[in-house]
């Protein structure tokens, strides 16, 4: 479940967009709380459809949300 | 701290709880029948399962979005953890009287009884914690 070579900038673009609160990106992008946590944490990556809906959320593009940061450059 | 994780750990406490009871009663009535032992179980879980009927059947959670994909994940994980576990023992409860006794060994007719219940027991207990080691054990809330 754990993969942090995907690192995310969510927390960051909730607060630079009016400090969104968790649950308000949650019901933005059709998930619960508990899952923007554990996105946020970095526990848990989200699918292909759930990432762009969260940047479709936020209102930017997937890759200024998400960045695969590979092993072995 | 959601449904499932509610649920996961009212299920963990009363087949916790039911065990302890059934164990302290096999030692002090010793000797006694295996029947009894299980109807102590039954009666010492019987709380809990109440409870969880309740929480499964009146519960109705609040929120715009109750289940996710997330959610669906863990669900599947701890299922298939679950169904593991129950599997293995069932396994090894069937197999373990011939290799203990021998091809020759006798074997209570109440073990029959007893292996499917204590398979579904041990089912509900571990995609219990199955589900809870996912979620993390509680809510580890931030805003």
């Amino acid at each position: 479940m754990e993969n942090n070579q995907l690192k995310n900038q969510i927390r960051r673009m909730r607060f630079e967009r009016g400090e969104m609160t968790q649950q308000e990106l949650a019901d933005k992008a059709g998930v619960t709380r508990q899952t923007i946590i554990a996105i946020e944490a970095g526990n848990y990556s989200p699918s292909l459809t759930l990432a762009f809906k969260l940047a479709q959320a936020l209102d930017v593009r997937i890759e200024e949300v998400f960045q695969y940061e590979s092993e072995n450059p | 701290m959601n449904k499932e994780q509610k649920m996961a750990w009212i299920m963990v406490i009363t087949i916790s709880l039911a065990l302890i009871v059934s164990s302290i009663a096999a030692v002090t009535l010793y000797p006694c029948s295996v029947e009894k032992i299980l109807s102590i179980f039954v009666w010492a879980a019987s709380p809990g399962i109440c409870v969880y009927l309740g929480f499964l059947i009146f519960r109705r959670p609040k929120g715009k979005v109750l289940f996710d994909e997330r959610d669906i994940m863990i669900k599947r994980n701890a299922a298939f953890a679950g169904y593991l576990a129950s599997w293995v023992f069932m396994g090894l409860a069937c197999s373990l009287p011939f290799y203990i006794l021998g091809p020759k060994g006798t074997v209570s007719v109440v073990w029959y009884i007893f292996i499917p219940y204590a398979a579904l027991i041990i089912l509900g207990f571990v995609t219990s914690i199955a589900i809870l080691i996912q979620y993390g054990w509680g809510d580890k809330s931030g805003k």
